[in-house]
């Protein structure tokens, strides 16, 4: 079974969600306090961890933080705010996605885990280069040199996206639908945080960056490193 | 010229000591010029005197001497003649220079010939007049007049002249011509030093004057400078109070006034700031158990088929009235957004006529329910632009939705037309229609063109007023036109590139096919 932690200061609501992912199959972690999410964690990892921002204790954002640290385990954020800077604050903590209080549809919020938790690139295989780098999709692995370089699954995910197809250019619609499987939307802020998040970790000199470059105006594409 | 009276009439200060100094020109040019005639005049007389004194007893002795000289030889007469020119002409230290001049009368047919003048001054000096009179009357006659010399000099004089009979020859005219050149130039001295002494008679007035309106001007323009401020958003300025006199009066009550209009203004910040958290509070607390009714609700409509029909057809109720009350709790957040200034753009590139495709796909479904269709027209296949595309897609949803709901099942044209610098998008009706009152209305918040109609789509009543908002915060425009009947026009112009503003409108907000 997989098992999903709900942190969430509202005790209805984290019930309410509890009986919806019960429902859907899904065991449940429910934890009120920001700073007891670390102890729970630990003792129980979670293959997802759904985080509202605003905690008694410890507020999402630094949770989200504490978590990051420690593990490369999917984590959505829940926010009663649409405003930008909250949404991106939580997405350059780690979090690889998020959803707006109050959800359209339970089934949406289902949806939004289950393309978190499943394995994308069930059909990519073997081993794929981009620039300098070696990608396993099987083992989840990316190396530069033999070194291993720690990705988190949505990163990974994006990489692989960007990789499988050197070259293309991919609009930030086409890399929501493609990595974090939303059908349109306009929020293109997800994309661009992780991109800035994947760079810093694989790129050179992520001011110059030459794996995922940017083409303007339209998207990204898979840069192949040492020009054309 | 106009400039200078423009600075004239600008400037309290300068107007005062313009005024001043041309009255004060006036008044010391008349005292001045009075001065100066009368000490002309003065010394005139003074000179006229003693040089009339002094010319009658040269010409006494002259006729004196003539006199002795009667029956002498011609030689002897000549002799007499020089001697008399030569005394009257020979000066003592602090005397004007003289001539004398002898003129034989017309008439005088004597052969010997007198006719003479001194230091080469040229006898036509003597004015013909001066001449006649001097032959006419017995007594010593005199004339202003220029002695012009054979050298060429010119210089005033007063001639002084009188008959005298010289021995063997007849009649002569004498005449003693006194040099004015010493009064001249004290007339001229005299004058200027006047002139100068006007001249920094006035200096000093202006000076005076400026220093006098300094102090009276100077607090006013301090209060204007501040006021100024104040007018710009700068509350807490106040004017300095120095002294005790209508200045400082008008300073107290002005200080005053800004400390009542300062403390009105924070409390009205400080209430619709409070307000406005308010708002935002309420609907961020509403936000969790909305979420929470959500998921129940949508439990028990999951499972509604198992229910009897009235507790099913609740079900449903509950969870499209949960639906509606989402929309309106967004949509008044947004607006709390904008009151409270802090609603952000964030630009990004993008095809309007793609976003306008999939708006009108979007709400295709809920165009063909109400039997109307959408029609788009565009000049370009793509007009890329850099803007907040929710907000767009927000205005443009807005919109259509506004003119699925008045369509009355007809078609719905929209347009786009793009210019190198704007975009526009037009959306055309041909429904209900507006009546002027419902215009000036349409963007207010809440507002609705009946209220007895069905709210059919379930609209929030404040998509148009949000619209509107979004679209000036682009420092775009978003405007309507309407006739009852008519159907409706709506026109939203954006500039291409988010933080410029718009040129020109793009769409006839007045549609072509309508004729008044």
């Amino acid at each position: 079974m997989t098992l999903v932690m709900v942190v969430d200061d509202d005790q209805d609501l984290a019930e309410m969600l509890g009986i919806v992912l019960t429902g859907a199959g899904i065991d449940v972690d429910l934890v009120s306090r920001g700073d007891e999410v670390m102890d729970v964690f630990r003792n129980n990892p979670p293959d997802l961890v759904l985080l509202d921002v605003m905690l008694p204790g410890l507020d999402g954002i630094e949770v989200c933080k504490l978590i990051r640290a420690e593990s490369m385990v999917p984590i959505v954020m829940l926010s009663a705010k649409g405003d930008t800077q909250d949404v991106v604050k939580g997405l350059e903590a780690g979090a690889d996605d998020y959803m707006v209080k109050p959800f359209r549809h339970p089934s949406e919020l289902i949806a939004r885990i289950r393309t978190r938790l499943r394995r994308t690139n069930a059909d990519v295989s073997g081993l794929l280069t981009i620039g300098d780098l070696a990608i396993d999709v099987q083992a989840h692995q990316v190396a530069r040199g033999g070194k291993q370089i720690a990705l988190t699954r949505l990163e990974f995910d994006l990489l692989v996206a960007l990789a499988k197809e050197p070259g293309r250019v991919f609009t930030r619609d086409a890399l929501l639908s493609e990595v974090w499987g939303y059908r349109h939307s306009t929020d293109t802020r997800l994309v661009n945080v992780h991109v800035q998040r994947l760079r810093s970790k694989i790129e050179h000199d992520a001011e110059h960056p030459e794996i995922v470059v940017t083409v303007r105006g339209v998207g990204y594409k898979a840069g192949v490193l040492g020009g054309s | 010229m106009n400039r200078i009276y423009g600075r004239i009439q600008k400037s309290l200060a300068i107007k005062v000591i313009f005024s001043t100094v041309i009255l004060s020109l006036a008044v010391t040019g008349i005292t001045g010029s009075a001065l100066n005639s009368r000490l002309a005049a003065g010394i005139k007389e003074v000179n006229l005197n003693s040089a009339l004194i002094e010319a009658r007893s040269t010409l006494f002795t002259a006729e004196y001497r003539f006199l002795l000289a009667q029956g002498e030889k011609d030689s002897e007469v000549q002799k007499v003649v020089d001697d008399v020119i030569s005394s009257a002409t020979t000066l003592t230290a602090n005397e004007n220079a003289r001539e004398v001049v002898f003129i034989r009368s017309p008439g005088n047919t004597r052969k010997n010939n007198y006719e003479i003048a001194s230091n080469l001054l040229d006898p036509s000096s003597i004015p013909q007049s001066l001449s006649e009179r001097v032959r006419k009357k017995p007594d010593l006659v005199y004339q202003y007049t220029n002695m012009n010399y054979l050298t060429g000099t010119q210089v005033r004089g007063l001639a002084i002249g009188q008959k005298v009979q010289i021995p063997n020859a007849g009649q002569y005219e004498m005449f003693i011509i006194f040099s004015l050149a010493n009064q001249e130039k004290t007339l001229d001295l005299i004058s200027r030093l006047l002139l100068l002494t006007g001249f920094v008679l006035l200096l000093l007035i202006a000076l005076i004057t400026w220093l006098v309106v300094r102090q009276v001007v100077k607090p006013v323009r301090e209060a204007a400078v501040i006021a100024t401020e104040f007018t710009s958003g700068d509350f807490r300025k106040r004017l300095k109070v120095e002294s005790q006199d209508e200045i400082s009066t008008l300073g107290f009550a002005f200080n005053e006034m800004a400390e009542s209009i300062e403390k009105q203004i924070a409390r009205l910040e400080n209430l619709s700031r409070v307000q406005q958290r308010f708002v935002s509070d309420v609907s961020h607390e509403l936000r969790t158990p909305l979420t929470t009714l959500r998921m129940a609700s949508e439990v028990i409509h999951s499972s509604k088929d198992s229910f009897d029909p009235i507790v099913s057809r609740s079900a449903e109720l509950l969870v499209a009235q949960l639906d509606r009350f989402e929309r309106l709790l967004e949509d008044l957040l947004e607006v709390s957004r904008f009151d409270a200034e802090v609603a952000v753009l964030e630009a990004v590139d993008f095809d309007m006529v793609q976003l306008v495709q999939r708006c009108a796909d979007d709400l295709g479904l809920v165009a063909k329910k109400r039997k109307t269709q959408i029609y788009i027209k565009t000049v370009e296949p793509v007009i890329m632009v850099k803007a907040d595309i929710r907000r767009v897609e927000r205005i443009l949803r807005n919109l259509l939705s506004n003119a699925i709901d008045h369509a009355e099942e007809q078609q719905i044209d929209v347009q786009i037309v793009s210019s190198e610098h704007d975009v526009a998008v037009g959306v055309r009706d041909y429904g209900v229609g507006l009546d002027e009152n419902a215009l000036t209305r349409v963007f207010d918040r809440f507002w609705r063109a009946d209220p007895s109609r069905a709210r059919i789509r379930g609209g929030t009543g404040l998509g148009l007023s949000i619209a509107l908002e979004d679209a000036r915060l682009h420092n775009g425009e978003l405007e309507a036109w309407g006739r009852p009947g008519r159907g409706a026009h709506f026109v939203v112009t954006l500039p291409r590139n988010t933080w410029e503003s718009i040129e020109q409108r793009l769409i006839q907000l007045q549609p072509e096919d309508y004729k008044a």
